[in-house]
């Protein structure tokens, strides 16, 4: 460790702490499954990063979404997303969340994953390659060292304009909302 | 094998046309109310193996047509004679206005989810099924999208293209 | 992560319903299972694929013939090779192309490195389910391997885009005989080291003797193709059925084990990636020289005659078939995929399920060897 590291240590560990142990929530959401065991495997190992898989959101603080969304299961990526706890990063993964990528034209998949929850960062690729996840991941510590990464504040100020979109893409959504949204949050406020 | 299969078809349904056995592949067509026994006939001369059932959409037309693909499992353990790479396509055609066809889940059990896609994503129901209830989709559509005149391009630009991005 | 459902349906209190969901550690691949259990044994299970949907067969519709070939590899992402050959073979059983005798070879050849490097992944898989750790980091690392050598024939790790209609893009590199030959040599030294800590073991054996029992009949009735098959003494292998690419043209055998469990399915697939191993040498000294594709009359505006198809290749996970239609014009009419996965996961799951235990759940779902965006394309 150089000289220029201890000192960021001494001053904000937790934020030092936080950033060097990204443990990744493991929900194979598309196609991105399949660069997701060699990434957490022994050839391209990304413990060094950091980055393991947990076995449940309420343990996890980096969410990838790997590959495309379809509406099933961007109704599961919500409430996983909505049980992570704060620090929370995303990231997308591959190039059919940023656009919808080569399933532009199916009636079955989302087209920007932006709109539904916050983002942190893309990786661009189909699929990316496992070095194109570390540079990545390596991106997310700069962002979190200068304070940009802030998706989950984002999601809890503009709350009422993701659950808008969310309903409006579903209609009636059968879980309540994370935050207080409408009257709740006038009465919360006083 | 082939050729007894094509006069013990004729002989015993009417009704029912054979094309082939050209390049492997043996059509039959046969009248939608007869599939489940014509079906049960093929299933007993060996061909046991029913690996898809389909639906094509002929809109020019006005009808869909309802496949079903047989082929046999092997008879004995060094049998890979050349008798047995016959494909049967079992076809019958249905209005579609109102389609609608009687289940063959007692002949084959393997038929159930065909039905239910067949079902869910062209529309066409399927009498004496169990579970007649939504296999992939997650929402209801006006037109079943399989079909030719449900435009995906269309739907999309309306559905996703309408949600606004949230502003910081 | 088990979501506990606050309505047990019978209103008896026993029965519980628990959502094998889809962010599950256990999970590979986007599937959900629905679980009546009662105590520890399952009563009734319900798969809910639809996770994965994109409509595969509607978007094939609206794209050119040759636009199709990078979208056909997406239906199943561990072993993308098997649609890529058996569309391509589709499109040349309609449109009356021959391939030439080399270029059959190297798809032999890439068809079999293919189904090593699924077996690889299956068995990560697996083992990683039941907690073996070791063997599961091995294979990924060798699945890698033969990753590497894709990478240098094709360009690309994980989607290749290699099987042209008409023979394969391009030759093999200059050398590529000798490293393809080097890596198995590396790969197929370590079997002794998987026997021992894997396939040899006492608990595998514990764990999987008699977890999700087929008998012949049921596995026929219920439409079982591939290691599932062959898992219960049917020697059922497309390649031998109805041989297709240079199949016919090196002696080999087919695996198969009698007990029907997922222990014998497991041991099948080792034993499938020995055979494919040997296979690959054989080729490799048999291959003749020659050119490797026909050229095809001006791809863009390609018009394919009027008919119907149906082909079938053996997929590392079963017999994968394609049913395609067309209508003399530059895009198919109807696009159908035969997936082995779609009668393991959906039929023969729900089948095999009941009656077992809640840990038995993951080990009989990844030994059943389904990829699920086979499943709903």
């Amino acid at each position: 460790m150089d000289r220029n590291q201890i000192g960021k240590w001494l001053r904000n560990p937790a934020k030092m702490a936080n950033k060097y142990s990204l443990h990744a929530v493991y929900f194979c959401t598309g196609c991105g499954i399949i660069e997701i065991p060699p990434v957490i495997t022994t050839r391209w190992d990304a413990e060094r990063f950091g980055v393991l898989p947990v076995a449940t959101p309420r343990q996890g603080n980096l969410f990838m979404i790997t590959g495309y969304v379809s509406l099933k299961t961007l109704k599961a990526i919500i409430r996983t997303y909505e049980q992570m706890p704060d620090p929370k990063y995303t990231v997308g993964f591959g190039s059919c969340p940023i656009n919808g990528g080569m399933y532009w034209d199916s009636y079955n998949t989302i087209k920007h994953l932006d709109r539904y929850i916050p983002v942190d960062g893309w990786i661009a690729g189909c699929m990316p390659r496992p070095e194109a996840v570390f540079v990545g991941v390596t991106h997310l510590w700069t962002l979190i060292d200068k304070g940009k990464a802030d998706g989950y504040l984002r999601y809890r100020k503009n709350y009422a304009a993701y659950r808008r979109n969310q309903e409006m893409l579903f209609g009636e959504l059968d879980w309540s909302p994370l935050y207080p949204v409408g009257d709740e949050a006038e009465e919360a406020k006083r | 094998m082939n050729a007894s299969l094509r006069t013990g078809l004729e002989a015993t349904f009417k009704g029912v046309e054979v094309t082939g056995p050209r390049d492997g592949m043996m059509s039959v067509s046969a009248p939608s109310d007869s599939i489940p026994v014509v079906l049960g006939y093929l299933k007993d001369q060996g061909l046991d193996h029913l690996a898809l059932v389909s639906c094509v959409d002929w809109i020019d037309q006005g009808k869909f047509e309802v496949i079903y693909l047989l082929t046999c499992y092997m008879r004995n353990d060094t049998d890979y004679s050349a008798e047995q790479r016959l494909h049967v396509l079992l076809r019958t055609e249905v209005p579609r206005e109102s389609p609608s066809l009687r289940s063959v889940i007692e002949v084959f059990a393997n038929a159930e989810p065909y039905e239910r896609e067949i079902h869910e994503l062209y529309g066409v129901h399927f009498e004496g099924h169990p579970r007649l209830i939504p296999l992939f989709l997650e929402r209801h559509y006006e037109v079943p999208p399989f079909r030719k005149d449900f435009d995906t391009r269309a739907y999309v630009e309306q559905t996703f293209g309408s949600i606004p991005p949230v502003e910081d | 992560m088990v979501q506990v459902s606050q309505k047990a349906s019978t209103g008896s209190g026993r029965e519980l319903e628990l959502y094998f969901g889809p962010q599950h550690l256990g999970m590979v691949g986007n599937f959900s299972i629905t679980l009546k259990v009662e105590g520890d044994r399952v009563v009734k299970a319900t798969a809910n694929p639809g996770y994965l949907h994109r409509g595969f067969e509607k978007l094939m519709e609206y794209r050119t013939w040759i636009q199709n070939f990078p979208m056909v590899c997406r239906i199943n992402v561990v072993e993308p090779d098997s649609m890529e050959m058996v569309y391509a073979m589709a499109v040349e059983k309609l449109a009356g192309i021959e391939v030439p005798e080399r270029a059959q070879y190297i798809r032999s050849i890439y068809l079999e490195l293919a189904r090593v490097a699924s077996h690889l992944f299956g068995l990560w898989a697996y083992s990683n389910m039941l907690g073996f750790d070791t063997p599961a980091q091995w294979a990924m690392y060798h699945r890698d391997l033969v990753l590497d050598l894709f990478e240098e024939l094709t360009g690309g790790r994980v989607y290749h885009i290699y099987i042209w209609p008409g023979g394969v893009r391009r030759d093999f590199p200059e050398g590529f005989k000798d490293r393809i030959v080097s890596t198995l040599h590396s790969i197929g030294g370590c079997v002794p080291d998987y026997d021992a800590t894997f396939f040899n073991n006492r608990l595998f054996y514990d764990r999987g003797r008699g977890v999700g029992q087929l008998s012949q009949e049921q596995a026929k009735a219920l439409g079982a193709t591939g290691p599932v098959l062959r898992a219960t003494g049917m020697k059922f292998d497309i390649r031998k059925v109805e041989p297709y690419a240079a199949y016919d043209k090196v002696e080999w055998e087919v695996p198969t084990r009698q007990q029907g469990d997922a222990y014998s399915r497991i041991w099948v697939v080792r034993d499938e990636m020995i055979e494919s191993v040997h296979m690959i040498f054989k080729l490799l000294d048999a291959m003749p020289g020659g050119k490797v594709y026909n050229r095809i009359p001006n791809p863009f505006k390609w018009r394919i005659p009027p008919g119907e198809a149906y082909v079938r290749c053996e997929s590392s996970r079963g017999e994968l078939g394609l049913y395609l239609v067309s209508n003399g014009g530059e895009k198919p009419y109807r696009v159908h995929f035969r997936t082995p996965s779609y009668p393991h996961g959906l039929t023969i799951l729900e089948k095999a399920l009941e009656g077992a235990s809640i840990a038995d759940v993951g080990n009989t779902m990844i030994s059943l060897y389904v990829v699920a965006p086979e499943i709903d394309r």
